[in-house]
């Protein structure tokens, strides 16, 4: 049975009236990867995930899953589940009925169904819930048995829309652990919807980040953060993101205009106008290289983000809360070649 | 602080008491009637002490001028009525509330636009059409037109019903392998039971106390309960606690299907479902 899960989205076009919501987007999802759609609300990640349960049509382009074309399957028909960011539970069924619903659905009953369904629950801790309504659950449980909706008929995708946002902080975190380890037991391609960068950075092996209806790169989490394929990506990515300056690149060196220059490990022939990106952590004081005055000094406990104007550009930097800066202090800052990120000034397209 | 607190309950309870009694007045008063003798409803000024007689009720159920065949008519126009509207509402106002089709806020719109016509306008035009139908005078023909009246409002009712319904519930339905059909009979209708109760409850008492064209377009096969009751009042005399008894006895069937519904109608059903649900 071919039943692994991959999906190949091909030059898919979604306008809603007169809006484009994607601009023929490409994806290729292995089998039993978890992978994360990212990025701003209203970057098309969310409609993405919706094409491919089949809840959405689209204008142009197409949708495979395992090679088999879905484009205009209905979402039944798809083999897919979905976990909605308000879950979605059915209030006038119990917890049990609401897991069994979709084997119901294709005529499974009496032992077969009870079985699945508390093989189901039991796998997200549940089972003692099973005679509850909806109603009667916190919302971490109401969670749950979303999932355990999801799981129960192994389908060959599992998709999560933001599945944690309406948790507090605390179980979030538990959560996202806990779906991490359930994927990986059960094998599944997972494909989850998140603006929160940093589910995106724990959860996944490849992330697609979106902006305005395109994909601007698919990468490792690892190297969405070290190597942004645009400067909008690495204006995205990072708590605080990564600064982004203009400067003028000639020579091995990089020009910010009443600031200075840092030198970068690559070379330009003629002057080229940049975008310079370094992340907070990478900017340091040092003897000589940009001039910078101290505004304000955020304590976080285990580290200090120090806000500083640059020339005209305001920057963020990391420092330990031993650092001696205060706020008015007049600094030198400095920076390793290879902590320079390098983005064309026009195109955001990334140059080193 | 604390006399204050019980001044206000007690100008509170008052008031209510008030607007009660305005309220209950008509209905208590016709339910003293029903068990007067025609002299003493005729009494001034009106006697609160009598004797009660039976004799009334005797009357409108067993005597001559009993009512239990108009009630019999009125059951059958009602409950016609009441099903047919509610077997075309549902689907029509589920219809309007989710599906996308073209002209949908044009027919939305003439759905409510059909409840603005004034019924006594329409009263010549049906009574010449049924009758061009052969349709004067007969339970076909009476509940073709109550349907016109019943169906528009039983629409626009349920249309908000089902626009409470999170989209998300029945998306979830749809990837759960219900179809459209089956997400529509196992989720989408538990959720809006409540609604379906309510419409059902007015439908129903709108047809059953209907009297305008029942009078006009009714007559000897097909007489309902409102207007054998207007056979009370006549040129000569009013019989007065007869009409009331035959009001009391017709109250009856509405009074306990308000009863069996009130336990369908159960608020907060979908609390929980939704983060954010629960908006009825």
């Amino acid at each position: 049975m071919n039943k692994q899960g991959s999906v190949a989205i091909q030059g898919v076009v979604k306008r809603h009236g007169s809006v484009t919501v994607l601009h023929g987007i490409d994806l290729e999802i292995e089998a039993g990867e978890f992978f994360v759609l990212l990025g701003p609300s209203g970057s098309g990640k969310t409609t993405t995930l919706r094409i491919l349960a089949g809840l959405e049509s689209v204008n142009a382009g197409n949708v495979y899953l395992d090679g088999e074309k879905v484009t205009d399957k209905e979402p039944g028909e798809r083999d897919v589940a979905m976990v909605f960011q308000s879950y979605a539970l059915y209030p006038h069924m119990t917890v049990a009925q609401n897991i069994g619903f979709p084997l119901k659905m294709v005529g499974q009953t009496g032992d077969t169904l009870t079985k699945a369904v508390a093989d189901a629950a039991d796998k997200v801790d549940i089972g003692h819930l099973l005679d509850r309504r909806p109603g009667q659950l916190s919302g971490g449980q109401q969670q749950r048995v979303a999932l355990a909706r999801a799981i129960v008929r192994q389908p060959r995708l599992f998709l999560l829309d933001e599945p944690l946002s309406n948790l507090d902080a605390k179980l979030r975190m538990e959560t996202r652990v806990e779906l991490k380890k359930l994927q990986r037991a059960l094998g599944v391609t997972a494909v989850y919807v998140t603006h929160d960068q940093e589910e995106a950075m724990t959860l996944a092996d490849r992330v697609a980040v979106f902006m305005d209806g395109r994909i601007v790169q698919v990468a490792s989490p690892k190297e969405i953060f070290g190597r942004p394929a645009h400067a909008s990506v690495a204006g995205f990515i990072g708590t605080p993101p990564m600064n982004l300056l203009a400067a003028t690149w000639q020579g091995s060196d990089v020009f910010l205009e009443g600031a200075g220059r840092v030198r970068v490990g690559v070379t330009s022939t003629d002057a080229r106008p940049v975008t310079l990106g370094v992340r907070p952590a990478d900017l340091r004081l040092a003897p000589e290289g940009l001039a910078a005055r101290v505004e304000l000094i955020e304590e976080l406990g285990d580290s200090h983000i120090v806000i500083a104007t640059l020339g005209s550009e305001r920057v963020k930097l990391r420092t330990e809360p031993t650092s001696p800066l205060r706020e008015g202090d007049r600094v030198q800052l400095g920076l390793t070649p290879d902590a320079a990120h390098l983005f064309d000034r026009a195109t955001g397209a990334r140059l080193n | 602080m604390r006399n204050a607190l019980l001044v206000r309950r007690l100008a509170l309870a008052a008031m209510a008491g008030a607007l009660l009694s305005i309220w209950a007045f008509p209905v208590l008063w016709a339910l003293l009637t029903s068990f007067k003798t025609e002299r003493d409803v005729l009494a001034y000024p009106p006697v609160w002490w009598f004797t009660p007689t039976l004799a009334n009720y005797r009357e409108v159920l067993f005597g001559s001028s009993s009512i239990v065949p108009n009630l019999v008519s009125s059951m059958v126009v009602s409950v016609s009525t009441t099903l047919l509207t509610m077997l075309f509402a549902v689907p029509a106002a589920y219809a309007l509330a989710r599906l996308r089709y073209p002209a949908k806020r044009a027919s939305g719109f003439y759905v409510l636009a059909t409840q603005m016509l004034p019924p006594v306008g329409l009263i010549i035009p049906y009574y010449l059409a049924l009758q061009r139908v052969g349709g004067l005078d007969t339970y076909a023909g009476m509940i073709a037109i109550y349907l016109t009246f019943s169906l528009p409002f039983a629409i626009w009712l349920m249309v908000s019903y089902f626009e409470d319904v999170p989209f998300e519930m029945e998306e979830a339905a749809l990837l759960d392998r219900a179809g459209r059909l089956r997400a529509l009979w196992h989720v989408i209708l538990p959720q809006v039971r409540g609604g379906i109760a309510v419409t059902t409850v007015f439908v129903f008492l709108n047809a059953w106390n209907e009297f305008l064209f029942a009078v006009v377009l009714g007559g000897n096969r097909v007489r309902p309960v409102t207007v054998a009751m207007f056979n009370f009042i006549s040129v000569e005399q009013t019989q007065w606690a007869r009409l009331a008894a035959g009001a009391m006895v017709a109250m009856a069937p509405v009074i306990v299907l308000g009863l069996l519904a009130q336990r369908h109608i159960v608020k907060g059903l979908t609390v929980g479902a939704v983060k954010g649900g629960g908006r009825r």
